[in-house]
């Protein structure tokens, strides 16, 4: 008896917590479809449309303030242009932005209009992400090919292949020449000639230079000026370039780190702290400090990035000018461009409009001028740029020198045309012991270069796999 | 209990029939329904499925973009040979020292404030105040204090004659840095705790000891320690998943995982994996090996706790 109503109980209940399982299963399907589904941007949140009927667009942006509010004024051309259609302006601090768009294009809810950076774009073209603006571009009446900088189309233009040729898949939001800088209150104290600015220094000029300035000026013993302070991060390619030497071979599939032109350049760079004594001391490799010590006037020689020229203006009580890296072996100076991309979904609801909104942040003249005016970057129309630079009552007067770099000396850096970039930050993720001078360039870079082409081969593999789906 | 059932069955109307439910209870039952449903809808769409489909997609090569392929075991059998998974492991066993540290540290702080002495509350607010702070604010903030040329750190160490490190670009120090201040973030939370599991410790147990001529260890050895005993269990096995999981800290002060990766934790590397270089799956099979890992840990700790604890 007592069993037998156990029995109907567990039944009942079991019965019942079934249902209840089913009911919650079910809920959870259809809200998880809801979330998922629709393939499209921002379906979830009621379809891509206003509240007043209008068509939205959503352009996903990062950077600074002053960026934010010169594309504010684009926006706003755009939307008096077209009066149906607002935008969304979401803005994603510089640290999250890649994790956000990666979460974004997860979840199938990508915004219409997106920045991506070069080394981005194989992968996100292969995994048909980016909308093929080619066509667009081409017949547009905004865009005039011949008057923006091939660099930043090249950067983004992929044939499934190679980067730098075939279609396009992002317009350039800018291009961004890593130029040198120089104090030139400094030198001129220290009785210094001023570097050319139409011929680089060699080396040798370069450490002389620097070694003559490197002092301690208010006489405490402790050396409070020097001649520089380079973070390996962002300058090692300015001196392995222009000594001949490159991280990767032309196809692009073979690590060449372990060549002596490289090794040559490491150890200069190392020496630079170790030998030539011409840097803050050895514990300090921090970008923050070397940074800091140009801000205070600490430092001869310093990179310069448009995007700094904006704080340089406010902050430095010296004046300072830009001049061409010191050239290696080859004679030529090189540094890199940075470059980032204004790509549109290929799921967008509106690819017309978007692609149009992405042509307005990347050629408007309007744009182009506020952001300028701004300070934070270069234009992207030549000859806007070029009136720019003509103008030397603003600093840096040289400004020519960000053109220069940009149409003729500039490269992209490596691991923009990779799969991934793994295998360049194996280089200097494990660099320090080199800068530190407990272990020689030479060594280093035959001891790395196995462990990077494994990455490299790794992510070749990889992009193998994913485009062959 | 046998017999009370069978009772109970007396009363129930035998058959398949129902008994009639009243209006109200039904009303109620619903509501109850929706109450109760809401929070399991809420787990299983965000923690139950992505937890079954990480599982999945461990076994796969997936991108995070779209391509997904299955790959079987290849996944973990990588991360066997996988140096900088083996690194990264080792990190964040490592920075767990800080949790015994600061335990028994935030223990004598809570002991310290449980005394009527003058200014304990403010002195409770200046521990609580880092608890509530974002991590990524103080982690601004500590990356400042442990700069090498300007850092508050080895400002103070300069008055002690101690020429401090640049302590988070060099490797030796830099996880020693973050123990650091993953205790002084931790300690408000954790002196909280023990300071409430303290005030119920009930004082007749003390004055008890005291008659019979316990001194101050004593006391604390056969009283103190034993009653807040849930507590330090509760924390330990917070501090261990969470410790598990650090990630923010590392990913504001030292964005590259330190020098030669020294500060890179599983979490971390995960992350650089899944959102930087597109093998969403693999990242996926480290977080599999990440959870067993958790989950193996907390078991024993409950073990332990049962084998060792005992009834007031």
């Amino acid at each position: 008896m007592q069993s037998i109503i156990h029995k109907m109980g567990a039944n009942e209940l079991f019965k019942r917590s079934f249902r209840l399982v089913a009911v919650v299963l079910m809920i959870s399907v259809m809200l998880l479809s809801a979330c998922s589904g629709g393939g499209g941007n921002a379906s979830s949140d009621g379809g891509a449309k206003t509240k007043d009927g209008k068509k939205q667009l959503e352009f996903m942006f990062r950077g600074s303030t002053e960026e934010e509010a010169a594309y504010k004024k684009v926006i706003d051309q755009f939307e008096a242009d077209h009066e149906d259609v607002e935008v969304k302006l979401n803005t994603i601090p510089a640290d999250n932005y890649a994790t956000k768009l990666k979460a974004a294009i997860t979840g199938k809810k990508i915004p219409d209009v997106f920045y991506i950076a070069p080394g981005e774009v194989r992968a996100y073209a292969n995994s048909k992400v980016l909308l093929d603006l080619t066509e667009h571009v081409e017949n547009s009446d905004a865009i005039n090919l011949d008057n923006m900088w091939e660099y930043g189309f090249d950067s983004f233009r992929y044939d499934g292949e190679t980067q730098g040729a075939g279609s396009i898949y992002a317009l350039p939001k800018d291009v961004g020449p890593f130029a040198l800088g120089y104090n030139k209150t400094m030198l001129e104290k220290a009785g210094v000639p001023l570097p050319d600015k139409d011929k680089p220094m060699t080396w040798d000029e370069f450490i002389k230079a620097a070694q003559a300035v490197t002092k301690d000026t208010d006489g405490d013993g402790e050396i409070d000026q020097f001649g520089t302070g380079f973070n390996v991060n962002w300058v090692l390619q300015a001196f392995v370039w222009s000594n001949g030497g490159d991280w990767l071979d032309e196809t692009q599939t073979k690590v060449t780190v372990d060549t002596p032109e490289f090794a040559e350049a490491l150890q200069f760079f190392a020496d630079q702290q170790n030998v030539y004594k011409v840097t803050p001391s050895i514990e300090d490799a921090q970008t923050l400090d070397t940074y800091q010590r140009w801000l205070r006037g600490q430092l001869a020689f310093f990179p310069v990035g448009p995007w700094d020229v904006a704080t340089f203006d406010k902050e430095l009580d010296f004046e300072y000018d830009l001049i061409p890296y010191p050239a290696g072996k080859t004679g030529e100076p090189a540094t890199w461009i940075g470059t980032l991309g204004i790509a549109v979904s290929a799921s967008t609801e509106y690819p017309d409009l978007a692609t149009e909104l992405a042509e307005y942040l990347s050629a408007s003249e309007e744009g182009q001028k506020a952001l300028v005016d701004a300070h934070v970057q270069i234009p992207n129309l030549k000859d806007m740029a070029a009136e720019w630079a003509a103008d030397t009552s603003t600093t840096p007067a040289n400004k020519q020198e960000f053109l220069d770099i940009v149409q003729d000396y500039g490269r992209a850096l490596p691991a923009n045309n990779t799969y991934n970039g793994e295998w360049y930050d194996y280089f200097f993720t494990n660099i320090q012991p080199v800068l530190d001078g407990d272990k020689t360039a030479a060594e280093y870079v035959k001891e790395v270069q196995p462990k990077m082409q494994e990455y490299l081969d790794n992510a070749i593999q990889l992009e193998k796999q994913s485009s062959g789906n | 209990m046998g017999k009370q059932s069978t009772d109970v069955s007396i009363n129930k109307p035998l058959g398949n029939k129902k008994p009639k439910k009243s209006k109200l209870y039904k009303k109620e039952s619903r509501a109850a329904l929706i109450f109760i449903l809401s929070p399991v809808v809420g787990y299983l769409i965000f923690t139950l499925y992505p937890f079954l489909y990480s599982i999945y997609a461990s076994f796969t090569t997936w991108n995070g973009l779209g391509f997904q392929e299955w790959n079987g075991l290849g996944n973990y059998v990588s991360l066997l040979t996988d140096d900088y998974f083996h690194k990264s492991l080792f990190n964040t066993l490592y920075m767990m020292i800080g949790i015994p540290i600061g335990l028994i540290l935030s223990l004598l702080l809570a002991m310290g404030l449980n005394r009527r002495i003058p200014g304990t509350t403010t002195f409770r607010v200046i521990y609580y105040v880092p608890v509530i702070s974002s991590l990524a604010a103080i982690s601004v903030l500590w990356q400042w204090a442990y700069n090498g040329d300007y850092g508050l750190v080895n400002q103070f160490l300069g008055y002690l004659g101690i020429d401090g490190p640049n302590w988070l670009q060099n490797k030796n120090t830099v996880k020693p840095a973050l123990v650091i201040m993953t205790i002084w973030k931790g300690l408000g939370m954790s002196m909280l705790l023990y300071l409430a599991a303290l005030q119920s410790v009930p004082k007749m147990y003390y004055e008890a000891a005291d008659l019979d001529g316990a001194n101050a260890f004593q006391r604390f050895r056969h009283i103190t320690w034993p009653m807040v005993k849930p507590v330090t269990f509760f924390l330990v096995i917070t501090n261990i998943i969470g410790g598990a999981q650090m990630f923010t800290e590392i990913n504001i002060m030292t964005p590259t995982g330190g020098p030669e990766y020294s500060s890179a934790t599983v979490v971390f590397y995960i992350w650089q994996k899944a959102f930087t270089n597109l093998q969403m799956g693999y990242a996926s099979a480290m977080s599999v090996v990440l959870g067993l890992i958790i989950f193996i840990v907390t078991l024993i700790q409950f073990r332990l706790n049962d084998k060792s604890s005992f009834e007031m």
